[in-house]
C-alpha cells in the first residue's frame, strides 16, 4: 500500500487509539483501571466469608451464590439442621470438602477474635473445629490486618472497589449526558438560531408549569409516601409522575403550535439559548464544587444514590463548556449546511451528525471527572457525610484509621487505593488529550 | 476599564440572585423542624423563662423570630383545596396532616372547623381536675393514667390524616370517655366526630386538580434577604435584619449572631490559604519555567512525574499519613497532632512574635497538605504556558537580537507565561474564604471549613447556608479580581466590548 493510499483512508479513530497505545502510561493505566472493575464485578467472588463450593453432611452446597439465606441439611440420623447462611460460623463446621473465597472474609462481618486493630503481619488468632483457639492458618490470616471491630480490611477494600467505580462512572455519566445536550444546545444555536412564534413560547412555558403541577405537586403525598416504603413503589410513583409530566408537556407543544399559528401570537420570537445556558454554567461554578455538594448532601438522606446523583447534576459544566465551543466551530462546517439542506431536523443534525463528531473533547473532561468524582465521593465518606454509616467504602476506612495511628493499615492501604484510582483516571486522561489533540503533546 | 468593571457587577446581580435562590431551597427543604429545637435547646440552656413557662408561647416566639409564620416564597403554586393560610399552623406535623386532609376532601372551612374541635377537645384536659370526688371509687392511678393516655391521643389526633387512623382513635376516645370521671370531654369528642362528618359530608375532591397562583410580599425568602424591617433601609426590624446588611440569622447551637461566628472563624482559613497560596506561587513558578526550559532533560521529567503524583495524591491522605507519621508519640512526634495554639494559652507577656513563633509547629503539617496541591497543580500550568510561549517567533526574534538566555526567559517569555496563572487566582481565591473542610477537619483547624462540617453535624442549617452564601458571593468577587487582573496585565484585551 502506498503512502498516497495510505492517507486516503485515514481513519481518525485508529489514528487516535495508535497514539493512545504509544502512550505506555495511559495504556498501562487502562490495564490497570480494567482489573480494578474487574475485582469490583467479582467483588462477591473474590471476598466473601461464605464458601464458594462446599460439601456438608453429603449435600452440595454453593453458599455464596445462594439466593436463599437458610439451607435444611438432613443428618443421616434424620435429624434436621438449619444453617442460616449468613451468621453461620463456616470456618468451624466440619465441612467435608471447600473452595474458600480468595479472601475468606465479606465487608462489615466482624472477626470477634482478631477484634481491635490486628497488624497484617502480628499475631492473629483462629478458633480450629474443636473450639481450641490457635494461630491463625495461613490461609485464612487477615492479609491487610483488621480495624477496631475485627472487621478484614482487605475484603472491605474489595468491596468498596464497587462503590468508587461505580459512583465515578455512573455519576460521570449523568454529569455527560447533561453536560453533552446543554453544551451541544448552546453552541449549535447560540442565541441567534432559536426562533419559534410568540403563542407556542408562552403556551409551551404554561404547559410547563402546568406539567410540574400535575405531575409533582398534587402528587407530592403519593411520593413522599413511596420513598417511605420501597425502592419499587419510589420507582414506580416516580415514572407514574414522569409520564403524566411529557403527556402534559408534549400536548401543550402541539397546542402551542397550533395556537402560533393566530394572529398577534405568531410574531417570531429569539430563544437566547446560549446565554441562558452559559448563565446556568455561571451560577453553578461560582459556588465551591465541594461546598455546594456537601450541602446538597447535608439535607438530602444519606444514601449512594443520592451520593450519585448530586455529584453527576453538580459536575456537568466543565463538559458542557468544552462541547459548546466544539459546536461553536462544527455548526459552521459544510455538512451541516448539507444535512439543513436536506432538510434533516433539527434534533437530527444535532444529536446524529454533529455530536458524534464533536464528542471527543469532552472524553478528556469525563475521565478527569470521574477522577474528581472518586476523590470527592472517598471526601465525603472520609467526612461521613451524605454515605450512609454501614457502608464500607474507601474513605470510611482511611476515616477509622484517624482514631488509632498505630494501625497503619487502616490509613495506608485504603488511601493507596484512593491514590491509585485516581492516578490512573488523571493518567488515562491525559493519554486521551495527547492522543485527540496532538497539537498539545509535549 | 471602569465600564467593563460595572458591566461585570451588573452581570453578578442575576447571578447573586440565584446563588441566594439555591441556598435558600436548600435550607428551606433541611429536614427536622427548627422551632421544635429551638425550644428544646431554650429549655435546655434555660434562655427563655423556666420549665413552667408554656412551652406553646415559646413556640409562637420562636416560629416569628425565625420568621417561619410566613409563607416560604414570593409566589407559590397550589391546589384550590389547600388553604393559603397553612403556613401560619406552627407544628411541622399539623401543617402535614392539615395539607393532606385538604388535599384528600378539599373543603378547608369544614377541615379548619374540625381542627379547631380536635383543638379544643385537647385544651379542655386542663378542666379536668385531679380530686377525690371525681375519683371516688376509682383508682387516682388508673385516674391519671386516663386522662394521659387521651392527652396523648387527642395530640396526636392533630397530626393523623388517615381515616383508620383517625377513625381507630375515635373509638379509642369514646371507650375511654365512658368512664364516668371521663365524662366532661365525651362533649368535647361528640363535637370532633360530628365535624369529621361534616368534612366528609361536604367533600370537594375536585378543588384537588385546580391550580391556584398566589402572591405575597411579605415571605421568608424576603425576609431572609432583607429582613423583617424596611427592606430599603432596614428600619423597624425587630428579629432580623437580612443578609444584604449582614444579618445571617441566629445559629441553632451557640445561640451567637452567624455573622459574628463567621467574622472569628475566618481569620485561620484565610490564613492558610493566602500563606499555601504564596508559597505555591513562590515554588512553582520558577520550578515550571525551567522544566519548560530544561524541556525532556533529566530534571523536566523527575518534576514532570513527582508533580503528577502530588497532583493525584488526595489530600486527606497525605494529611492523614503525616499526621501519623510527624504527629504521633509512637513514631516522631515533631509536631503537635490538632489546633493552631497550645492549648494552654501564651505567656501573658507574650509579645506577637514570641506568639506566631510558638504557633509554626502546629502550623507547619497543614501548610504542607494545604500548599501541596496548589503547588503541583500550579506548576504543571506553568510548564504548559511557558513552553507554548519559547516556540513562538518573538522569542527567537529576542534570541536573533543577540539577548542573553536570562533576559529572554524571564523578560521577555515569562510576562505571557504568567498569564494563565492569574486566572488561577479565580479557582483558589474561594477555598480562602470556605477554607478546605476536610484538612481543617484533619488538623482541628477553628476555620470555616471545620465550621461548616460541624454545622451539617449539629444539622445546624442556618450557619452552613451562610457560609454556602458568603463563599458563593466572594467567588463572584475572586472571578472579577482575576478578571480585571488578566485585563491588566495582558494589553491585547479590550474592553470595549
Amino acid at each position: 500500500m502506498s503512502k498516497q493510499q495510505e492517507n486516503n483512508q485515514f481513519n481518525f479513530r485508529q489514528y487516535a487509539w495508535s497514539q493512545f497505545k504509544k502512550n505506555k502510561p495511559a495504556y498501562v493505566s487502562l490495564w490497570i483501571l480494567g482489573t480494578l472493575a474487574l475485582i469490583a464485578l467479582m467483588a462477591p467472588i473474590i471476598a466473601n466469608d461464605q464458601p464458594l463450593y462446599t460439601k456438608y453432611h453429603g449435600q452440595t452446597l454453593f453458599p455464596a451464590f445462594s439466593t436463599q439465606n437458610t439451607y435444611e441439611i438432613k443428618s443421616e440420623d434424620g435429624s434436621v439442621e438449619t444453617i442460616q447462611l449468613d451468621i453461620a460460623k463456616w470456618k468451624q463446621m466440619d465441612l467435608e470438602a471447600v473452595i474458600w473465597a480468595p479472601v475468606a472474609y465479606a465487608p462489615n462481618k466482624s472477626d470477634f477474635l482478631n477484634s481491635d486493630y490486628k497488624a497484617p503481619s502480628g499475631e492473629q488468632f483462629f478458633k480450629n473445629q474443636s473450639g481450641e483457639l490457635v494461630e491463625m492458618p495461613a490461609r485464612f490470616r487477615h492479609l491487610l490486618g483488621t480495624n477496631k471491630k475485627g472487621e478484614d480490611v482487605l475484603a472491605g477494600l474489595i468491596h468498596a472497589t464497587r462503590i468508587s467505580l461505580t459512583i465515578g462512572i455512573l455519576s460521570m455519566g449523568i454529569a455527560t449526558l447533561i453536560g453533552l445536550i446543554m453544551g451541544s444546545l448552546a453552541g449549535y444555536f447560540g442565541d441567534s438560531k432559536l426562533y419559534t412564534t410568540r403563542g407556542q413560547f408562552w403556551i409551551f412555558m404554561l404547559g410547563l408549569i402546568l406539567a410540574f403541577y400535575y405531575a409533582f405537586l398534587i402528587r407530592a403525598d403519593e411520593l413522599a409516601d413511596a420513598i417511605g416504603t420501597s425502592g419499587m413503589a419510589i420507582l414506580l410513583q416516580l415514572l407514574l409522575s414522569l409520564a403524566i409530566f411529557i403527556a402534559i408537556a408534549v400536548a401543550f407543544r402541539y397546542i402551542g403550535m397550533l395556537a402560533g399559528k393566530l394572529p398577534l401570537l405568531n410574531s417570531k420570537t429569539n430563544i437566547p439559548v446560549d446565554s441562558l445556558i452559559s448563565r446556568a454554567i455561571e451560577i453553578l461554578i461560582s459556588i465551591p464544587h465541594l461546598i455546594l455538594i456537601i450541602s446538597i448532601a447535608a439535607v438530602a438522606k444519606p444514601s449512594l444514590v443520592n451520593l450519585m446523583l448530586i455529584i453527576g447534576l453538580t459536575s456537568w459544566t466543565g463538559i458542557a463548556r468544552i462541547t459548546r465551543a466544539e459546536f461553536l466551530k462544527i455548526r459552521n462546517l459544510e455538512y451541516i449546511a448539507a444535512g439543513q439542506s436536506l432538510g434533516f431536523s433539527e434534533a437530527r443534525i444535532i444529536f446524529r451528525h454533529a455530536l458524534p463528531n464533536g464528542v471527543a473533547p469532552a472524553f478528556i473532561a469525563v475521565a478527569f471527572g470521574i477522577a474528581s468524582a472518586i476523590l470527592i465521593e472517598s471526601g465525603l465518606s472520609f467526612l461521613g457525610i451524605g454515605v450512609p454509616a454501614d457502608v464500607v467504602t474507601w474513605g470510611s476506612l482511611l476515616s477509622s484509621g484517624r482514631e488509632a495511628f498505630q494501625a497503619w493499615w487502616l490509613v495506608i492501604f485504603p488511601g493507596s487505593a484512593i491514590f491509585l484510582t485516581v492516578t490512573v483516571y488523571n493518567l488515562l486522561g491525559e493519554g486521551v488529550r495527547d492522543a485527540l489533540d496532538p497539537r498539545l503533546k509535549s | 476599564m471602569l465600564k467593563y468593571v460595572l458591566r461585570r457587577v451588573l452581570v453578578f446581580i442575576p447571578t447573586l440572585i440565584a446563588i441566594t435562590l439555591l441556598g435558600f431551597v436548600i435550607m428551606v427543604s433541611a429536614p427536622g423542624d427548627p422551632v421544635e429545637r429551638m425550644v428544646v435547646a431554650a429549655q435546655a440552656g434555660g434562655e427563655i423563662g423556666s420549665q413552667t413557662a408554656n412551652q406553646l408561647e415559646q413556640k409562637k416566639f420562636w416560629n416569628r423570630k425565625l420568621g417561619l409564620d410566613l409563607p416560604i416564597f414570593y409566589v407559590s403554586l397550589n391546589s384550590m383545596s389547600q388553604s393559603d393560610t397553612l403556613y401560619r399552623i406552627y407544628d411541622k406535623n399539623e401543617q402535614e396532616s392539615l395539607s393532606r386532609l385538604s388535599s384528600q376532601y378539599g373543603n378547608w372551612p369544614a377541615i379548619s372547623d374540625y381542627f379547631a374541635s380536635v383543638s379544643a377537645l385537647h385544651q379542655a384536659h386542663s378542666s379536668l381536675k385531679i380530686d377525690s370526688s371525681t375519683a371516688f371509687g376509682h383508682d387516682l392511678n388508673e385516674f391519671k393514667e386516663d386522662v394521659n393516655t387521651s392527652f396523648f391521643e387527642s395530640s396526636s389526633l392533630k397530626a393523623s390524616y388517615s381515616l383508620v387512623v383517625i377513625e381507630s382513635k375515635f373509638n379509642k376516645l369514646q371507650k375511654l370517655y365512658s368512664k364516668p370521671y371521663m365524662a366532661p370531654l365525651k362533649d368535647e369528642l361528640d363535637i370532633v366526630i360530628d365535624k369529621y362528618k361534616t368534612v366528609q359530608e361536604t367533600a370537594t375532591p375536585w378543588k384537588k386538580y385546580v391550580p391556584v397562583l398566589n402572591f405575597y410580599s411579605n415571605n421568608q425568602y424576603h425576609r431572609w434577604i432583607f429582613g423583617d424591617g424596611n427592606w430599603l433601609t432596614g428600619a423597624g426590624s425587630e428579629f432580623s435584619r437580612g443578609i444584604v446588611r449582614g444579618d445571617f440569622g441566629t445559629s441553632y447551637t451557640t445561640k451567637m449572631p452567624i455573622q459574628e461566628v463567621i467574622g472569628i472563624k475566618i481569620f485561620w482559613s484565610f490564613f492558610f490559604s493566602m500563606v499555601s497560596v504564596f508559597l505555591a506561587y513562590l515554588i512553582s513558578i520558577p520550578l515550571g519555567i525551567q522544566a519548560a526550559v530544561h524541556k525532556d532533560s533529566l530534571f523536566d521529567r523527575v518534576t514532570t512525574v513527582m508533580l503528577f503524583i502530588l497532583y493525584s495524591l488526595p489530600s486527606f491522605f497525605a494529611a492523614t499519613v503525616m499526621l501519623m507519621w510527624f504527629a504521633n508519640p509512637d513514631v516522631f512526634h515533631w509536631f503537635p497532632a490538632s489546633g493552631v495554639e497550645p492549648v494552654r494559652g501564651f505567656a501573658e507577656n507574650a509579645g506577637f512574635i514570641e506568639k506566631w513563633w510558638n504557633r509554626l509547629p502546629f502550623l507547619a503539617l497543614p501548610i504542607i497538605s494545604y500548599t501541596y496541591g496548589s503547588f503541583a497543580f500550579l506548576s504543571r500550568i506553568m510548564r504548559v504556558s511557558m513552553l507554548e510561549i519559547v516556540n513562538q517567533d518573538y522569542i527567537r526574534t529576542a534570541r536573533a537580537k543577540g539577548l542573553t538566555e536570562r533576559v529572554v526567559i524571564y523578560k521577555h517569555a515569562l510576562r505571557n507565561g504568567l498569564l494563565p496563572i492569574i486566572t488561577v487566582f479565580a479557582n483558589i481565591f474561594p477555598v480562602a474564604i470556605g477554607g478546605s473542610v476536610i484538612l481543617e477537619v484533619i488538623f482541628t483547624i477553628p476555620g470555616m471549613g471545620g465550621e461548616s462540617y460541624n454545622a451539617i453535624v449539629n444539622q445546624n442549617y442556618p450557619m452552613l447556608i451562610a457560609i454556602f452564601t458568603i463563599t458563593g458571593v466572594l467567588t463572584l468577587v475572586g472571578y472579577l479580581v482575576a478578571d480585571v487582573l488578566y485585563a491588566v496585565a495582558d494589553p491585547r484585551i479590550s474592553f470595549s466590548k
